[in-house]
């Protein structure tokens, strides 16, 4: 049987797939009927996952840089340059020392980076390439329920009667999700899109409500006020099972009808019958973005609060979902890739944790919490050398400072910018070269058994973290990825019970896996709460931005959309970078999306060239006219080289709001 | 067909040389390798090649060049990944041809008519196979009128054959630019608005019209207004294509494949197609 | 017509792989899933399995495969090509009759248009097919409804009915003669011919709890779709559903469109690959500068139905393109498989 299964490695939804394996490649792939979550269905990006992995862009063997030029070495001299730069500075690790972790590499990997970081190099400075926007999801829940992952299933998307998706163009980024929640809408469920923009979900929806940019936060407080205002909590419940309600309602009795029509530019009457059916119906979820675009944390608390609110948290068919955009987004927190916590979301300033961490590896970990590698190269050139792994996009936001660095060393499968600014580059295996575990967006953590030979002598990425803390004198001995995972299992409460052994044959499980759930846990589950799970707290200031006489324009930045456009990974292939590349293979140099009447008002055409204003800066692009933006609204592509990388390094603090950011400009013809 | 079967795998011919026409736009004559003196295949006016670019992929392009006696050659616009490569090659570099393919145009059924051309831009590039030929056979046709529209002067195709064409006896030439510039002392405006200011022969009358789409609506619009009929109006179709022989699909418009059933419609099957041009 | 026992009958498939790579229906046992791929060995293949999830479509028609590689030395210029045809003798073991039908559809398109294509002919040169009746229609086909099921009737070197605790061994070529000759078969009487149709007969019935309404419709749908007589409306609320994943493209026993790329392989050489493609892709129809003639979703789902259902397209194919599997309705994550196409438009024609 030349078909094997695995778990297709694009996004967090973390479909089945079989890869028909012949010889030493893969050379095509088929939809797995049996498995829960895709039940036989794949994206563009899953039908044509063979294209990335017979591409011709993998690294091929290690490189060391030697008179400014990047020459072929071995395994052993590559790893002993890394380990040389790094160890020369373990004193000052804390200020000098980053580790760029990726949200593509397994949990065994991720793991092992962090120990590598953390017990090798003495620096706590270890984050994830994208955006940290799971993170505010992770915080809202974490402190909230005390799970730090989405509270609801996947597999019970057909259970819920009432879906709001807001701000997500879910068909398009996890469209499998998508299809879900297409299908209970088709067999009933009430579907609510809550958006800036017109996408497809929002065309399927029963209710489509374009909110103006910034205004979410707002929709969702007007709608938890109707609730309150109109009796249809269930009071018993939020007695029985929360605290922190009067906190909640003292922050959104300031709301005002009237601001709230102006702000989010929504009907009401319609926003108020959204709310009166969430309250309503037997079971509801929500999903928005988490991740590269994820929502503010103010926002997510809103969203947090108003499905508690609601009584729609702990229950089958109901939960908030944050929905991750890269593959092991979820498993990269899991596995302690942030400066502030170890695994399983326990935190690096919890002794008592730390303990263990130092028990079982026989270390003094450093107890002060490090800083992410964005804020440190944000900060100017402060840090030294940094170790960065399969980096997920294509562009690199702070070249400067990374040019200007003592030592960059890259570590991944595939080529990608950042080789040009290495100086020592050690390749590891693809993920079917491997075995290797990954957490989907709904904590199901699903084994991936390896299928091919590593091609030329390459080695997995768990073997090369071994070699080089080896190297650099400590005593890790593990013989295969296996041996990780009981090491997290030991060192981790939700993957306690979690083992290679127990996932091999089956499609996943779903963390806190432990004693009390051996077989795992499908969903938050409000019967044995040892405490009350409690609303986030929320501010009550409901600015949204406003434009003005001198910058009358509202520029929205589309993270989400084009996110894929510039993935390292979708770079690899041909039809997936097709499909995805589309509106930038028409605009190379990127575009602002603007609706008929600003052009004709302008007297710009389609494609004309023109120059956005901001108080901070100015960059030139081309117009795209559509009927997609309202009036006044503008939206612009992210992931252009010369955005990323110029105009928008100015409006960092802007950018930190997520999907919400918005940037007030003028626009003029060139 | 040709003699070699070059349907799946190409045959490699020789850049001999290579011209610049107007920016971006660049001609190539070939010789090739596996044919007695390099002759190049027989093809008819209106047909394809697939070309390939060693190591960039492979894009069809039409064939201008006479089918009777002219050099074999490509004339080819950059705006793409494989056509930038070729733009980069030299001669004396290797290149792989198979074709040609496609329907060409209907030279019999049109005999001792008058012939119309009009071209916007590039769109002269597929119609001068055919405009070559009309003009070694003169004789089997009735007025021969052609009519160019470029946005500047320096965007007119083939000028060493423009050149020829308009003093050319029995051949009517019209070349207007769309906005006035120094140095040109011709006709301004888009190409259809010439059509108003000659005296355009409507009985026994064929026009092939090529140029963007746009130019087209307002030619069409133009010529049928005159009275020539649809079925007199005859285009050729540019589609996205891989394969060439009709398998791929990629070219597919309506009921039809541009690649076997085109790249040459009239105008009224055009409309049928249900799809834009 | 012949007959063998039901425990000896892959002894047909044992006694083809002598000759021929052997392609069946097998179970992949992790997942429980039913492939039909190239058998290792002859008796994983299991007649009992349900309908393979993969038509057999990729054996001629790979889904990414090398048709030639070729180098090209700048320095001196030069070329050279090698095509890369694969023409290994492939036998086809108990292959389902719709995805004959599906088969014989790309036969008529590859190779009975104006070019033959070679890299398919290369292909099938050298195949040999064995199909085997459904006695029993599964849960998603509606065969009975596109004229190819559930017992094959063209196409075959030999068809296999399953009688119980027996196989009828139909002939439908020499060379299928020539190997039951071979293996000493029995002959079959009347009374095993008999059964077999009451078999057929019986599956034939089965499908009236399965394939309800919207699936007899398929005719008059054929009549409207080739006519052009549906409302645009109703393309357009077919094409919001449609996720541009390609996947029903992928898994259809007639759809061949494919994509041709030159993924390079060194400094100076590379392959020409050809992969399978969709035309629910918006890029499948984009040409180089960007223009696209056919930009909204809805055409390009138009599209597709009109190369199932319509009669101009059944001309090439000489029967519908559509072949009643109903693998399109498993795989679509727009809920927009043939079945609910074809009821969307029994709604418009009924309204």
């Amino acid at each position: 049987m030349n078909y094997k299964s695995g778990i297709c490695t694009f996004c967090g939804t973390g479909c089945g797939h079989l890869l028909d394996v012949r010889g030493d490649s893969v050379r095509g792939v088929y939809p797995l009927q049996g498995h829960p979550v895709s039940k036989g269905r794949l994206c563009v990006r899953g039908w044509n996952i063979h294209e990335l992995l017979n591409t011709n862009e993998k690294i091929q063997t290690p490189l060391v840089r030697k008179n400014g030029k990047l020459v072929e070495a071995t395994y052993d001299e590559a790893i002993g340059v890394l380990v040389d730069n790094l160890a020369k500075r373990k004193k000052n690790a804390a200020d000098e020392v980053g580790f760029l972790a990726s949200p593509r590499s397994s949990n065994e990997e991720n793991f092992l980076l962090m120990k590598l970081a953390r017990a090798v190099f003495n620096t706590n400075n270890i984050s994830l390439d994208s955006d940290p926007g799971h993170r505010r999801s992770l915080n809202v829940m974490h402190r909230g329920t005390g799970m730090a992952g989405m509270l609801g299933s996947l597999e019970e998307i057909s259970k819920a009667r009432f879906i709001l998706v807001a701000g997500i163009d879910i068909t398009k980024q996890n469209p499998i999700i998508g299809s879900e929640i297409h299908k209970a809408a088709r067999a009933g469920a009430r579907l609510v899109t809550l958006d800036t923009r017109n996408t497809q979900i929002a065309r399927l929806s029963g209710s489509f409500l374009q909110v103006r940019p910034g205004s979410y936060k707002i929709a969702m407080a007007y709608m938890a006020k109707v609730i309150l205002e109109e009796f249809l909590t269930n009071a018993d419940f939020i007695k029985r099972y929360t605290s922190g309600y009067e906190g909640f309602v003292s922050a959104i009795k300031t709301l005002k009808d009237g601001d709230v029509a102006d702000k989010t530019g929504v009907d009401l009457a319609a926003l108020k019958e959204v709310g009166r059916e969430l309250a309503r119906s037997d079971t509801a979820m929500v999903f928005f973005s988490s991740g590269i675009s994820g929502f503010d944390q103010e926002t997510i608390g809103y969203i947090y609060n108003l499905f508690l609110l609601a009584g729609k948290i702990g229950r089958e068919g109901c939960g908030v979902n944050p929905i991750t955009g890269i593959n092991n987004l979820q498993g990269s927190y899991d596995m302690g890739i942030a400066p502030d916590l170890l695994t399983g979301f326990q935190q690096l300033s919890d002794a008592t944790a730390r303990e263990k961490f130092n028990k079982e590896w026989g270390v003094k970990l450093p107890a002060e919490a490090g800083a992410s590698i964005h804020e440190l190269l944000m900060a100017g050139k402060r840090l030294k050398a940094m170790v960065v792994v399969e980096h997920d996009e294509s562009i690199i936001m702070n070249v400067n400072e990374v040019r200007d660095m003592d030592f960059v060393a890259y570590i991944g499968s595939f080529r990608n910018n950042f080789i040009n600014y290495a100086h020592v580059v050690l390749p590891i295996a693809t993920y079917v070269e491997t075995d290797g575990t990954y957490t989907n967006t709904e904590r199901r953590v699903q084994l991936s058994k390896k299928k091919l030979e590593p091609s030329k002598g390459t080695v997995p990425g768990w073997k090369l973290y071994t070699m080089i803390a080896e190297k650099a004198g400590a005593k890790w001995g593990y013989a295969s990825p296996a041996d990780v995972t009981a090491e997290i299992a030991r060192l981790t409460p939700s993957y306690a019970g979690i083992s290679h052994r127990k996932l091999e044959g089956s499609y996943g499980i779903k963390w806190p896996c432990n004693k009390e759930n051996p077989n795992g846990t499908a969903r938050f589950s409000l019967d044995g709460v040892p405490k009350k799970i409690s609303f986030a707290p929320v501010d009550s200031s409901f600015r949204v931005p406003r434009a003005s006489e001198e910058y009358p324009i509202l520029l929205l930045i589309g993270e989400a959309q084009h996110y894929w456009h510039q993935n390292n990974l979708m770079k690899k292939t041909t039809i997936p970078l097709r499909e995805y590349n589309a509106t930038l293979l028409l605009y190379p140099q990127g575009y602002v999306a603007l609706a008929p009447e600003n052009a004709q008002e302008l007297g710009v055409r389609d494609r004309f060239p023109v120059k956005i204003v901001s108080p901070y800066g100015s960059m030139e692009t081309m117009v795209q006219v559509t009927d997609k933006v309202k009036k006044n609204t503008a939206y612009v592509a992210y992931f252009i080289h010369d955005m990323v990388t110029k105009f928008f390094l100015e409006h960092k603090d802007v950018l930190k709001r997520g999907e919400d950011a918005t940037i007030p400009v003028r626009i003029v013809k060139v | 067909m040709s003699e070699i079967n070059n349907t799946t795998i190409p045959e490699i011919a020789t850049i001999e040389e290579i011209k610049d026409e107007i920016v971006d736009v660049k001609t190539f004559y070939l010789s090739f390798d596996e044919r007695k003196g390099g002759k190049a295949p027989q093809f008819k006016s209106g047909q394809f090649v697939m070309c390939t670019v060693f190591g960039a992929g492979e894009f069809a392009v039409s064939l201008p060049p006479s089918p009777e006696n002219d050099r074999f050659h490509l004339t080819v616009r950059k705006v793409g990944k494989v056509t930038d490569a070729l733009h980069e090659l030299f001669a004396g570099d290797k290149v792989g041809i198979r074709g040609p393919f496609g329907n060409g145009f209907p030279f019999d059924e049109i005999k001792g008519k008058n012939v119309i051309y009009v071209a916007g831009g590039i769109g002269l590039i597929p119609l001068r196979s055919s405009i070559m030929h009309v003009m070694q056979n003169k004789e089997k046709f009735g007025r021969i009128l052609l009519f160019l529209g470029a946005r500047t002067p320096r965007e007119l195709m083939y000028q060493y054959n423009l050149k020829d064409w308009k003093t050319a006896p029995g051949f009517e030439t019209y070349i207007t630019i769309d906005n006035p510039v120094p140095g040109w002392d011709g006709e301004n405006g888009f190409v259809h608005t010439l059509l108003k200011k000659v005296d355009v022969p409507v009985k026994d009358t064929i026009a092939f019209v090529c140029g963007p789409p746009i130019m087209f609506n307002a030619v069409i619009k133009e010529l049928t207004g005159l009275g020539i009929s649809e079925e007199s109006i005859v285009s050729t179709l540019e589609r996205h294509m891989k394969c060439g022989i009709g398998k791929c699909q990629h070219c597919s418009i309506g009921r039809t494949l541009v690649c076997t059933d085109g790249p040459v419609y009239t105008y009224r099957q055009i409309k049928t197609l249900g799809e834009q041009i | 017509m012949y007959i063998i026992k039901e425990d000896q009958v892959t002894n047909i498939a044992q006694e083809l792989h002598k000759e021929y790579q052997v392609y069946g229906p097998v179970l992949e046992k992790e997942t429980r899933q039913t492939m039909f791929v190239k058998a290792d060995d002859a008796g994983e293949i299991d007649l009992e399995l349900p309908i393979p999830a993969n038509p057999a479509k990729h054996v001629l028609f790979p889904q990414f495969e090398r048709i030639m590689s070729y180098t090209y030395d700048r320095k001196n210029k030069k070329a050279e090509i090698k095509p890369d045809f694969d023409d290994a003798p492939k036998a086809l073991f108990g292959m389902r009759s719709c995805d004959l039908s599906g088969m014989l559809c790309l036969d008529r398109f590859f190779l009975g248009q104006e070019f033959a294509d070679e890299v398919y002919r290369n292909h099938r040169k050298n195949m040999f097919i064995v199909t085997n009746t459904c006695v029993e229609p599964f849960k998603q086909c509606f065969c009975v409804c596109t004229d190819s099921g559930p017992s094959a009737h063209e196409g075959y070197d030999l068809n296999l009915t399953d009688l119980g605790g027996e196989y009828l061994v139909e002939v439908g070529s020499d060379k299928g003669k020539k190997l039951a000759e071979k293996m000493s078969l029995p002959k079959a009487g009347d009374s095993h011919k008999k059964e077999k149709e009451k078999r057929v007969d019986r599956s034939v019935s089965l499908f009236d709890s399965l394939a309800k309404d919207n699936k007899a419709w398929i005719s008059r749908v054929v009549n409207r779709v080739t006519t052009g007589l549906i409302d645009e409306k109703v393309w357009e609320y077919i094409g919001d559903q449609c996720l541009e994943c390609g996947a029903c493209t992928f898994v259809c026993p007639s759809c061949s469109c494919f994509n041709i790329m030159d993924p390079v392989t060194g400094a100076d050489s590379a392959d020409r690959m050809r992969t399978w493609d969709s035309c629910a892709y918006e890029g499948y129809s984009r040409m180089a500068g960007g223009h696209n003639p056919r930009k909204p979703v809805e055409d390009r789902r138009n599209k597709r139905f009109f190369c199932k259902l319509s009669y101009s397209q059944s001309k090439k194919y000489l029967r519908p393109g559509c072949v009643g599997c109903g693998r399109c309705a498993w795989v679509c994550p727009g809920d927009i498989g043939l079945p609910n196409v074809v009821t969307y438009i029994r709604r418009e024609i009924q309204k």
